[in-house]
């Protein structure tokens, strides 16, 4: 049982669910507490105290039933099922099939069903190394059931039975047999079911832990990631989310900006006779409006689709948000979020903004922003510039910045290219830098929540 | 006062006995809390009886249920102790001429201090602390329940102090000295999940997640707590809530709500749920005009379907055209 423990223990952290040690002597102490006998008291116990997160309970529920099925179930002996006449019938008809298969009908008339090694080099020989998840459970078991000649063995049941009305036995005794035999043959199938379970369990649980650490994951440029590799990252910004929500809150509350508000500290102290024993302090909460202003061509795709998932997901430390993306042209794309949740949102922008044979032209978006929307720009407003500087030789309007900056309580610049790069080729960035507030190199998702954090200070 | 349960089915029917319905998964982990003396964490939506789960729990074990209440910006000074200093003024008021005859024979204004300070004792002690919810549940003579619902409203920083509180249930007043649970007390920590709770904290606790019961499950609940209304329609109710909760609505309504409908249904005096009824109360389970509007077109929709199927139904037994030929041919 321990050692079955431990297993589970093992496969459940290869699934990328978090247990402590301290959590899986809960699990051991629990289920001393609640015994083995009941077993919907146990699952019970065991989920408590293991699982607690909603979104590991799918691992639980596949990963429990490997470990914990019904057990194998001890096969049903010919003797308890038949009586001895049809037994000796069973027997002379077996007689007539091929060698193998009478082995294993007849290890099924003592009550014995697979050996372990049978079953291991069946999992082996059905491609268990090639199996990636535990959603491989049905396949493997198909083919591992291929492997050990069930199918063949269901077809020879068949034949077993029809050659048995041949010969004229009574529809009972042959009714009785095929009950057998059919149960038999279950019994057989979970078996396998179950094995390819544990097999692939084992499996996940030697080979994932690789896949477990994502601290570099962090670090690697937007522009290297692989697909899989950002779906992971997605998953991860949420957490950085609620991390850099959680910083910002608080250093909303307790900010260095808190004034002492007189008059609620003398009411508050009036029970006091008026000594201050208690101060208040006002509650400042002056939430920033951010405008964000996101170059999506080609090379900035990832970088941006990042930072808008970012900067709407802590968007209960923000009074007002409003994006705009621009390649030639500048287009307000605030109406996607409202309302909508930004991992939909994010895609669904990129899409409707495809990056074409145009070129970037930041001095012609900005001067369509000015145009069109420096009304929502004013003394509140954070205004950060997503983009690489490059202009294709455009014309930088670098000046528009420039008053941008002063018309905005801050303007920042990030940049997913080092500085070392700027000024080279067809990047103006030499040109923007002195005129904004802070540029921060944001090329990995470290960098860039860093820098988002920075705007909450 | 019962202590402790010889197995989960006790703790079960005891909690039945307050009127309430645990499942298997509920009573195996309240008793496993009780075994193991860890707090129960238990998440879920809104309205599925969480907190009434720790009430009956109290009310099985017989322990007074202490509440702490979480919001954002929730302190300790609101969660554990804080020093009544009207209480502290108003004695050192009243014991002016006591303290004057205290100093009377002092020569210096060192030594007044030092005979004040000597006296210190009196000021700081456990008769001007204000327990409040935690500091209560750690002080109580008798073991108690400690409900601490919605946890995920207050603040990171005091989940932090939660756990070193919840930990070793001893608490630490400079002026005193460090308190000691007579009795660790039951521990009750609810969650609507709108944040992600602290690892360590998940770590110390037996988690417990409640989501909506199962039609029959609620049933009993209504039948329990609402015995006035009558079997009909009270799961004509509960078939109603659980389609509403299919619905994309920004509220679902949980059992509470259930409860509240099924407790107007009697004062309105309904023998069954007509449109009319269901028009006037729905406000009752859905808390958003948007949901109510959603919810009616719906079941408009529900209903409209059910006439169309009923009358095709009828249309197959009797053709619509020529309903007369048909029953002169039988006759």
């Amino acid at each position: 049982m321990d050692d079955r423990m431990v297993k589970f223990v093992a496969a459940l952290r290869a699934a990328g669910v978090r247990i402590s040690l301290a959590e899986s002597q809960d699990a051991f102490a629990a289920i001393q507490a609640v015994g083995v006998m009941d077993r919907r008291r146990f699952r019970a116990a065991l989920q408590t105290t293991l699982v607690k997160d909603r979104a590991d309970r799918p691992a639980f529920d596949t990963l429990f039933p490997v470990y914990f099925g019904s057990g194998p179930r001890a096969m049903p002996s010919a003797e308890d099922q038949l009586t001895p006449e049809q037994i000796d019938l069973l027997r002379s008809a077996l007689a007539t099939l091929a060698d193998e298969l009478r082995e294993m009908l007849e290890r099924m008339l003592d009550g014995q069903g697979f050996s372990q090694q049978e079953l291991d080099q069946a999992a082996e020989r059905a491609g268990l190394s090639r199996a990636r998840s535990m959603a491989d459970q049905g396949w493997l078991a198909r083919r591992m059931a291929q492997q050990l000649g069930l199918a063949q063995l269901m077809a020879d049941i068949q034949m077993l039975l029809n050659q048995m009305a041949m010969v004229g036995t009574n529809p009972q005794d042959r009714a009785d047999v095929q009950a057998f035999l059919e149960a038999g043959l279950a019994n057989l199938q979970e078996q396998v079911q179950r094995q390819a379970g544990i097999s692939l369990a084992e499996r996940m649980r030697e080979t994932v832990p690789q896949q477990l650490d994502d601290r570099p994951l962090m670090d690697i440029p937007f522009q290297n990631l692989s697909p899989d590799e950002i779906d992971r990252l997605k998953h991860e910004v949420s957490r950085l989310a609620a991390r850099l929500r959680t910083r910002a809150a608080l250093r909303q509350k307790r900010g260095k900006g808190r004034r002492l508000d007189p008059k609620s500290t003398l009411r508050a102290n009036l029970r006091h006779g008026n000594v201050p024993f208690v101060l208040v302090h006002r509650v400042r909460r002056k939430k920033a409006h951010f405008t964000l202003i996101c170059d999506v061509s080609t090379s900035m795709r990832p970088v941006v689709s990042f930072l808008l998932l970012l900067m709407y997901q802590v968007q209960a430390q923000v009074g007002r948000t409003r994006s705009f993306a621009f390649i030639d042209h500048m287009e307000d794309i605030s109406q996607a979020f409202d309302g909508q949740r930004p991992e939909l949102a994010v895609p669904e922008v990129l899409l409707r903004l495809p990056p074409g044979h145009y070129n970037t032209n930041l001095g012609r978006s900005l001067e369509g922003f000015f145009r069109d929307q420096l009304g929502g720009v004013d003394h509140r407003t954070t205004v950060i510039i997503c983009g690489d500087g490059r202009n294709n030789y455009n014309p930088p309007r670098a000046d528009l910045v420039g008053q941008l900056a002063r018309k905005a309580h801050r303007l920042v610049w990030f940049n997913p290219e080092p500085p070392a790069y700027w000024g080279t080729g067809d990047s103006d960035m030499p040109a923007y830098a002195p005129r904004v507030h802070a540029v921060f190199q944001v090329a990995n998702l470290r960098q860039l929540t860093r820098a988002v954090d920075q705007l909450f200070l | 006062m019962r202590m402790s349960f010889p197995s989960p089915e006790d703790l079960g029917r005891s909690l039945g006995e307050q009127q309430y319905i645990a499942s298997d998964d509920i009573t195996t982990v309240l008793y496993l809390a009780h075994g193991l003396g860890k707090p129960v964490l238990a998440e879920g939506p809104a309205g599925v009886g969480k907190t009434e789960l720790a009430k009956a729990w109290a009310g099985a074990t017989g322990r007074e249920l202490i509440r702490l209440q979480c919001y954002e910006g929730l302190d300790e000074t609101k969660a554990l102790y804080e020093w009544e200093y009207a209480k502290q003024m108003l004695y050192s008021q009243l014991l002016r001429d006591k303290l004057n005859s205290l100093l009377a024979d002092t020569h210096s204004l060192a030594e007044a201090a030092d005979r004040i300070a000597s006296e210190e004792d009196a000021f700081f002690s456990m008769r001007f602390l204000l327990a409040r919810p935690l500091l209560k549940a750690i002080l109580s003579e008798e073991p108690a329940l400690l409900l601490i619902d919605e946890i995920d409203r207050a603040d990171a920083e005091f989940e932090a102090f939660l756990l070193e509180v919840l930990s070793d249930f001893q608490v630490t007043v400079p002026e005193i000295g460090t308190l000691t649970a007579k009795h660790h007390p039951l521990v009750v920590l609810t969650s609507n999940n709108t944040r992600e709770l602290s690892e360590a904290l998940k770590r110390r606790c037996l988690y417990l997640f409640i989501d909506y019961p199962d039609l029959e499950t609620e049933l009993a609940v209504v039948r329990l707590r609402v015995p006035d209304l009558d079997l009909a329609t009270a799961r004509q109710a509960v078939e109603l809530v659980h389609r509403l909760r299919q619905l994309d609505l920004r509220k679902s309504p949980g059992i509470s709500e259930t409860l509240d409908w099924a407790r107007a249904l009697v004062h309105l005096n309904a023998k069954s749920i007509d449109r009319e009824t269901l028009q006037h109360t729905l406000t009752v389970l859905l808390k958003y005009d948007r949901d109510v509007q959603l919810a009616r077109r719906a079941l408009q929709r529900d209903a409209d379907r059910r006439r169309q199927t009923e009358a095709e139904r009828r249309a197959r037994v009797l053709p619509p055209d020529d309903p007369g030929r048909e029953t002169n041919s039988d006759g």
